[in-house]
């Protein structure tokens, strides 16, 4: 349905941001997961046709979406990272607005935008001019426009910043119910987000595609990988320099740590499960200045 | 301290001139120093002393043309250095900067003291300039770089400090600090600079009559001075080139010295000013703006739902948008005007039908064509200043926003012009009801294409005021409305120009949307 194939974003002054990225999205939740400055965001703009290729393709049905953006735009529900709206309109007025600018008759975007003011619970703040509204409810507002048009493809861009916990889970689980029958593309740098809701994985860094895979598929590469160990606070150090350390903790006892490592770090170690969260650190973080520790 | 103060002038001066906008008011200085020494048989001048100029020799060429920046820079450099504090509130540095031990008085200084030197970098450029225009033009291609360099210093360079004082004790006032300010500030730059040309001005702040005294007293040594001879220093066409004489060169007296280091002092108080009320970007105190997104809610938070219920059942359906679009546009715009700018409107509306009716064109109109300026100059520029454009970036047919944000600006200008339109009517006006469609047609145009292009409203702030007061005054060629008569019809361009330009305005604003569709964050990479 949606396909990036090849893309390459360089911005002025010769910064790659994306670099040769390929991915095929059919009907399902990508998360696309790397650290600030990976290249998640460009390319998820470039996915969304708000910012053009230096090269490559990105199709839509077949249809080349940086030619012709509208093709995808009619069936896109975006929500950026970052986003203001006209302060002095009212939830209402200002997704009736966008609902005119996506081209949607007035009956219907009427119903839509009660429903949608409902499904996100501001139905009471409807008449509120969004300027008075907090960074939370403002964030739900771009959740409701991302919906207007009960769009093929969703992009979701850091959606949870900002979101409480308990908006956070309701948020997560809107995405799931959508990703059934939709292309929903998430991208964060936090893993639980991921973990909890996609099913397909990608794993960015400097602009590069490191690894996409179920969320089985890339746990694989880290079996037998993660250690943990409880050290001294100046062995802590020792450890630290030569290995990438997912998790610390000081105890009583010591420091326990949690390392990835091909072999046990020491004679103490013992082997531990391996979560999202230490294929993470491993493809992105792998130590320098060890050999081992690294799953690209 | 002075360390302090200098370190961080200097922090902020590199931020600025590393800005795409910043080599665009170089650029501006070189054009502007090409206008000062213009061609020996050039009909347009910047400086006539009666029908004379000096010889281009390096005391003359320098004086002009630092009396051309004392003059245009005051008026053009006050937008190009405003926004100082605005920029540090709106990418957050102003709130690390108010966490550190630097003291108010201190920030704002090194402020003015980096504003000067965004003006006085383009002050350089002009004196190279000058040097190469001496050159170019051979009347005397000896560069004496000390007669040619003392007019910036003495004339130019106060008026620089003045303004970048100006620029920043209007960023601090809350009325002044947005559209009002930079309207306002043209009927300033009006007032002091060009209105102290004048012999009956009181104080000399531009320093251009002790030059006239000095021309006058050299042609009245030559024997060319006549008893009418005038000065005009701006942009002029006259009918024939002017004719040139020898210049010894600008005195220095004493008394000229301390009046321009008495500016240079009170536009150093004028910076510090503010230090009284600044708040530090601290919003508890009723500080600087904040943008939309981050206006503190003022009233309660709503919980979410309890729990997630199911999409939306109703399907979208489709259709012409167009009207909503208009209405929504309109909306927007009718926010942002208070009960007083619609109280003023209303007056303006009664005036219209009050004046006789030969000052409905002259009078009327104008009026009513000046108030929503401020309005005019939000087109084309609102989702940038609202922050949507991320948001709006992937929405579908922008050409089509664009017209309807074009429709709701001509809207208002039609309302506002109604009055005078209808007393034109009534009185069988037909070349006025033209002039006025013209005008019509052309303000929204102007208004979206200064904002499309440059994505803020300064530049229409700045650029209609001119306009309208050319037109205003009587200026024909460039009447845009039809104020100006000869006899019963306009004197200004035809209407069809009028509409041509308009047309030509509305098409550069789609095609730089087109252009920028695609890119629109690649400065947020």
């Amino acid at each position: 349905m949606l396909e990036l194939i090849d893309v390459t974003k360089d911005y002025k002054g010769g910064k790659r941001a994306v670099d040769g990225m390929t991915m095929r999205l059919g009907p399902g939740m990508l998360g696309l997961l790397g650290p600030n400055g990976a290249g998640k965001s460009s390319l998820m703009r470039i996915a969304a046709t708000i910012t053009r290729p230096t090269s490559g393709k990105v199709l839509f049905d077949g249809v080349d979406v940086v030619a012709r953006p509208d093709a995808l735009r009619r069936h896109l529900g975006y929500l950026p990272q970052d986003f203001g709206a006209h302060p002095n309109l009212t939830a209402r007025e200002f997704l009736s607005y966008l609902a005119a600018a996506k081209g949607m008759s007035a009956r219907s975007s009427k119903a839509r935008i009660a429903e949608l003011l409902e499904t996100v619970n501001l139905t009471e703040a409807a008449r509120r001019p969004l300027g008075r509204y907090s960074g939370g409810m403002l964030r739900r507002v771009g959740i409701a426009q991302a919906l207007l048009a009960d769009p093929r493809v969703i992009i979701v861009d850091e959606p949870t910043a900002g979101l409480d916990p308990q908006e956070r889970v309701r948020f997560r689980t809107m995405l799931a119910d959508l990703a059934a029958d939709r292309v929903v593309m998430l991208s964060t740098h936090i893993v639980s987000d991921i973990e909890s809701v996609a099913s397909d994985i990608a794993v960015v860094a400097g602009g590069r595609l490191l690894r996409r895979g179920t969320p089985g598929e890339l746990l694989n590469l880290a079996r037998g990988r993660v250690w943990e160990l409880l050290v001294s606070p100046a062995e802590a150090d020792a450890v630290r320099m030569g290995h990438v350390v997912s998790r610390m903790v000081r105890t009583a006892e010591g420091v326990r740590m949690r390392v990835i490592s091909d072999a046990p770090p020491s004679r103490d170690a013992v082997p531990a499960a391996p979560d999202l969260e230490d294929v993470y650190l491993g493809l992105v973080h792998p130590h320098p200045s060890h050999a081992s520790g690294g799953f690209r | 301290m002075l360390q302090t103060i200098g370190g961080t002038a200097l922090g902020d001066f590199r931020d600025r001139v590393r800005r795409p906008v910043y080599a665009v008011t170089l650029l501006a200085a070189v054009v502007l120093g090409y206008l000062a020494v213009p061609d020996a048989q050039a009909r347009f001048v910047i400086l006539n002393i009666g029908g004379y100029r000096g010889v281009y020799d390096s005391a003359y060429v320098g004086t002009a043309t630092a009396l051309a920046a004392a003059l245009w820079l005051t008026l053009g450099g006050f937008y190009v250095v405003r926004g100082a504090i605005e920029h540090d509130e709106r990418t957050g540095v102003g709130r690390l900067v108010a966490a550190t031990p630097l003291r108010t008085p201190a920030y704002l200084a090194a402020k003015f003291l980096s504003n000067v030197m965004v003006l006085g970098s383009m002050v350089g450029v002009l004196a190279a300039t000058a040097a190469v225009m001496q050159f170019t033009r051979a009347e005397d291609r000896a560069i004496d770089p000390i007669a040619l360099l003392t007019p910036f210093v003495v004339i130019a360079l106060p008026m620089v400090a003045a303004t970048a004082a100006a620029a920043l004790l209007f960023e601090t006032l809350p009325l002044l600090r947005g559209g009002i300010g930079n309207v306002g500030w043209f009927f300033v730059w009006l007032t002091v600079a060009v209105g102290g040309l004048s012999a009956r001005a009181p104080v000399d702040v531009l320093g251009a009559q002790h030059v006239i005294r000095a021309f006058r007293a050299t042609m009245t040594e030559q024997g060319i001075w006549k008893r009418h001879s005038s000065f005009s220093l701006g942009l002029t066409q006259e009918p024939e080139p002017l004719k040139s004489f020898p210049w010894g060169g600008l005195p220095l007296t004493a008394e000229f010295l301390g009046g321009r280091a008495l500016l240079v002092v009170a536009a150093l108080l004028v910076a510090l000013l503010p230090a009284l009320w600044f708040t530090r970007f601290d919003p508890a105190r009723g500080g600087f703006r904040l943008t939309p997104r981050q206006t503190p809610a003022t009233e309660p938070e709503l919980p979410p739902a309890p729990a997630y219920r199911g999409l939306p059942a109703t399907p979208p359906a489709y259709g012409n948008t167009f009207g909503r679009l208009l209405a929504g546009e309109l909306t927007i715009i009718v926010r942002e005007a208070t009960a007083w700018w619609w109280l003023g409107a209303a007056i303006l509306a009664a005036v219209g039908l009050a004046v006789p009716s030969g000052s409905v064109a002259p009078v009327a109109l104008p009026l009513a064509w000046v108030w929503p300026v401020l309005l005019w100059s939000k087109l084309g520029t609102r989702h940038q200043s609202d922050g949507m454009e991320s948001l709006i970036g992937a929405y579908p047919a922008p050409h089509r926003r664009l017209l309807a944000e074009w429709t709701a600006g001509l809207a208002v200008t039609a309302l506002l012009g109604l009055t005078p339109l209808v007393r034109m009517a009534a009185s069988g006006d037909t070349p006025g009801m033209t002039a006025w469609l013209g005008g019509a047609l052309l303000i929204p145009s102007l208004a979206l294409a200064a904002g499309t292009l440059t994505r803020t409203p300064r530049l229409f702030q700045a650029l209609y005021p001119a306009l309208w007061y050319c037109a205003f005054n009587g200026l024909a060629p460039l009447d845009f409305m039809g104020a100006v008569r000869d006899g019963d019809t306009p004197a200004g361009p035809h209407p069809l120009a009028v509409t041509a330009l308009a047309g030509s305005l509305l098409a550069l604003t789609l095609l730089t949307a087109s252009a920028r569709g695609s890119a629109l964050l690649t400065r947020h990479a």
